[in-house]
């Protein structure tokens, strides 16, 4: 027999079961918890029509904020207050960002021609501003001495470049605008 | 504590749930061994050739801490069968303190053939997994 | 002349190493998008793993027993075990986002495709886990982060409106494009990235492997009580920098890239290269320390023998631990899950998981027992039971806010 006898008080006792239960259930939280946040990323189509503009706006934000980033990426590297491979990573990132905005439109279905609309004027400035901020990209690896300088659509100066990414931005504007965002 | 000893004197109750099991067994050179994850309980009046298990209602002393599967079943239940133990006689404990700490080396004990088989098997091969880190390089 | 150094360097080490992948991104995105009407989280944060730290190191350096072989012995087998699995996980998702940290920022350093670099950080983490002596690893890695300042030199370069930084930070004024709900989730997320349990494994498991004693406590406490403020003043310089900067730009921080802009923006390539040295270390020094942690808490749970300062073959199944930790960080990583998003997860469960090793730690605190006669005083103990209070809150309140908020988005 080898029983860890019963020994100590029984309230002692009482109080290790409830600590041990308390454990458990715990645990069983934590198990749902993780179950439901993994699936919390997921809502990406909404079916009100608050909630589509709502996502629509979200998505135009996203979008603002990677054009932003990349004038800002743009005018830094202009200064040489940037290294290239900096530059490269932001504006690569902010692609993947525009791709991000790009899905969360193209995914949604807008459940009345209000937001059906507004998704489709998103679309377009989305759009348009992805073809900017590639266009940028391939700017900067000019920069960094890429033999690109053949490649048609790159804009020669910075200059042209900021010129095109504020029109993209001002286009996201409008469209978010139309979302009621601000 | 011990069976060999007759209770000093100033004895000093310990309480098995609270200040045995789940302690921490170093050995004599402060290395940890193991977790206490059971106790074997035997009769205390054991004769001279052998142990006896406790009787119910009777005196009953610690023959050995427990390590390896009895975890285990502590967690889920059951009990594994006495061969599959890891014991450590009581015999080697030394003092009951923060840590158990035991009067034996770490390896003089047959208790963690997991560690064993990985120092033989795995990191005592790759280059530097016998280099004392406190030394310089 | 030599304590004197000696107290410095524990110093500058906390400082340099207070700042984490978690609170780089958090603090950047805190920045970005409600300016510093969050800082007081910070202020709530710092001084909660000032004390946290302080009392898992007191225990350690008193009692000689780290932070999971207690916790087994309070809680049992069971309830420990359910704890070690949470903690287990919680860490090993921080581990993850520190690896894909190094990456990034290698990649920001060089524009090798961050995949290339995760193995190869990885490599290097294990390297010097299995070579590099516990102190150098840790004085080495605290120094270099110590070049994270540069976020603070180019706040001051930047020249902000400081009035309407603080206007900002006192009373507490988020932009009112942002919803109640998406601002509390930020600050259980920067709660959590200001007291991550990792650094608690790993404060009291070090004091282990530099065998302190209650001589120490001195030491202990000076190195706690200014290295993590000072740390915790980097953190806000960070959110600053990104508040100055992005916010009125719009730019809503979601990659590391851009938390450097406004270095870059500040104090051009020089500083900028400064930086990006010192995220590299931070995150490889969190790296190092997230990696112990999983080693610590498994082998501390079992009993089993652990240490860096130990030869690895006297500590195998400690060693083996953390090599598998790493490799499951790497495989993780290479789904090509983003970093950053990694990181954030890993804040928000962080403060989820922050009671399970709190209330222990709180405890045995109190047991004269373990303690003798350092156990808690009252202010101490006062200043515990409030944070009782804030950490489950944090706690309860965290997942909920990540689904109403879509995880803040």
């Amino acid at each position: 027999m080898r029983t860890p006898a019963r020994s100590g008080t029984i309230a002692d006792v009482g109080r290790r079961a409830r600590i041990t239960r308390s454990g458990a259930v715990l645990g069983h939280v934590l198990v749902l918890a993780v179950a439901l946040a993994t699936t919390a990323g997921c809502t990406v189509s909404r079916q009100e029509p608050g909630q589509a503009t709502a996502a629509v706006a979200d998505a135009l934000a996203q979008a603002g904020s990677a054009v932003e980033t990349t004038r800002l990426t743009v005018r830094l590297l202009d200064a040489d207050r940037v290294t290239t491979p900096v530059a490269d990573a932001a504006v690569l990132d902010q692609v993947r960002v525009l791709e991000e905005s790009t899905s969360a439109l193209t995914t949604l279905v807008p459940p009345d021609d209000v937001s059906s609309a507004q998704r489709d004027a998103g679309l377009v400035a989305v759009a348009d501003a992805t073809r900017e901020v590639v266009a940028a990209r391939a700017w900067v690896a000019r920069e960094a001495g890429g033999d690109l300088s053949e490649a048609g659509a790159v804009p020669l100066t910075a200059s042209e470049l900021q010129a095109d990414l504020a029109r993209a931005a001002d286009d996201l504007d409008t469209a978010l605008a139309l979302a009621g965002g601000a | 504590m011990s069976r060999d000893d007759s209770p000093p004197t100033g004895v000093r109750v310990v309480d098995v749930r609270l200040h045995l099991l789940s302690r921490q067994v170093l050995d004599v050179d402060g290395e940890p061994v193991t977790t206490v994850d059971d106790l074997e309980l035997v009769a205390a009046d054991a004769p001279e050739d052998g142990r006896r298990d406790a009787v119910p209602g009777e005196p009953a002393e610690v023959g050995a801490i427990l390590t390896g599967p009895v975890l285990l079943t502590r967690l889920l239940g059951g009990r594994p069968p006495a061969s599959r133990w890891e014991p450590v006689p009581w015999s080697d404990v030394g003092h009951v303190g923060t840590a158990i700490e035991l009067t034996v080396q770490a390896d003089s004990l047959d208790v963690h053939w997991t560690e064993d088989w990985l120092r033989e098997h795995v990191v005592g091969r790759i280059p530097g997994g016998r280099h004392d880190p406190e030394e310089e390089s | 002349m030599k304590r004197l150094l000696g107290v410095a360097l524990g110093i500058l080490t906390a400082i340099g190493g207070f700042v984490d992948i978690g609170d780089l991104v958090t603090n950047a995105v805190v920045g970005s998008r409600f300016g510093l009407s969050l800082v007081w989280v910070v202020v709530v944060g710092v001084v909660g793993i000032c004390l946290f730290a302080s009392m898992s190191g007191r225990v350690a350096a008193v009692s000689g027993r780290a932070t999971f072989e207690i916790i087994r012995e309070r809680l049992g087998p069971r309830a420990a075990g359910a704890n070690l699995a949470a903690s287990f996980a919680i860490n090993l998702l921080t581990l993850t986002a520190e690896v894909g940290g190094i990456a990034l920022a290698l990649h920001l350093a060089s524009s090798v495709e961050p995949r290339l670099w995760i193995p190869v950080a990885a490599f290097a983490v294990w390297l010097v886990l299995w070579r590099v002596k516990f102190q150098v690893m840790e004085n080495v890695a605290g120094l270099l982060g110590l070049l994270l300042v540069g976020f603070g030199v180019a706040l001051f370069l930047l020249g902000p409106d400081w009035g309407e930084l603080l206007r900002q930070a006192v009373p507490p004024s988020p932009p009112a494009t942002e919803h109640v709900a998406t601002y509390w989730y930020y600050a259980v997320a920067l709660f959590g990235a200001a007291m991550t349990p990792y650094e608690v494994f790993f404060f009291s498991s070090g004091a282990v492997e530099e065998g302190w004693t209650a001589k120490d406590l001195a030491q202990n406490r000076v190195n706690v009580l200014v290295g993590f403020p000072l740390g915790g003043l980097l953190s806000v310089a960070i959110a600053a920098c990104a508040a100055v900067v992005l916010l009125p730009a719009g730019i809503e921080v979601s990659s590391l890239s851009q938390i450097v802009l406004p270095v870059a923006e500040a104090g051009g390539t020089l500083l900028l290269a400064l930086v990006i040295v010192g995220i590299v270390a931070a995150t490889f020094g969190a790296a190092l320390e997230t990696a112990l942690s999983s080693g610590y808490t498994l082998a501390q749970y079992l009993g089993w023998s652990w240490g860096k300062f130990r030869r690895p073959a006297r500590a195998a199944r400690f060693h083996v631990t953390m090599v598998v930790a790493l490799l499951l960080a790497v495989a993780i990583l290479m789904t090509s899950v983003d970093p950053v998003a990694v990181t954030e997860m890993s804040v928000v469960f962080s403060a989820v998981a922050l009671p399970l090793t709190y209330v222990p730690i709180l405890l045995v605190a109190n047991d004269p027992e373990y303690m003798g006669e350092h156990v808690n005083g009252r202010a101490t103990n006062a200043l515990g039971m409030v944070y009782l209070v804030i950490v489950v809150a944090a706690a309860v309140a965290a997942i909920p806010l990540m689904i109403a908020t879509g995880a803040g988005s």
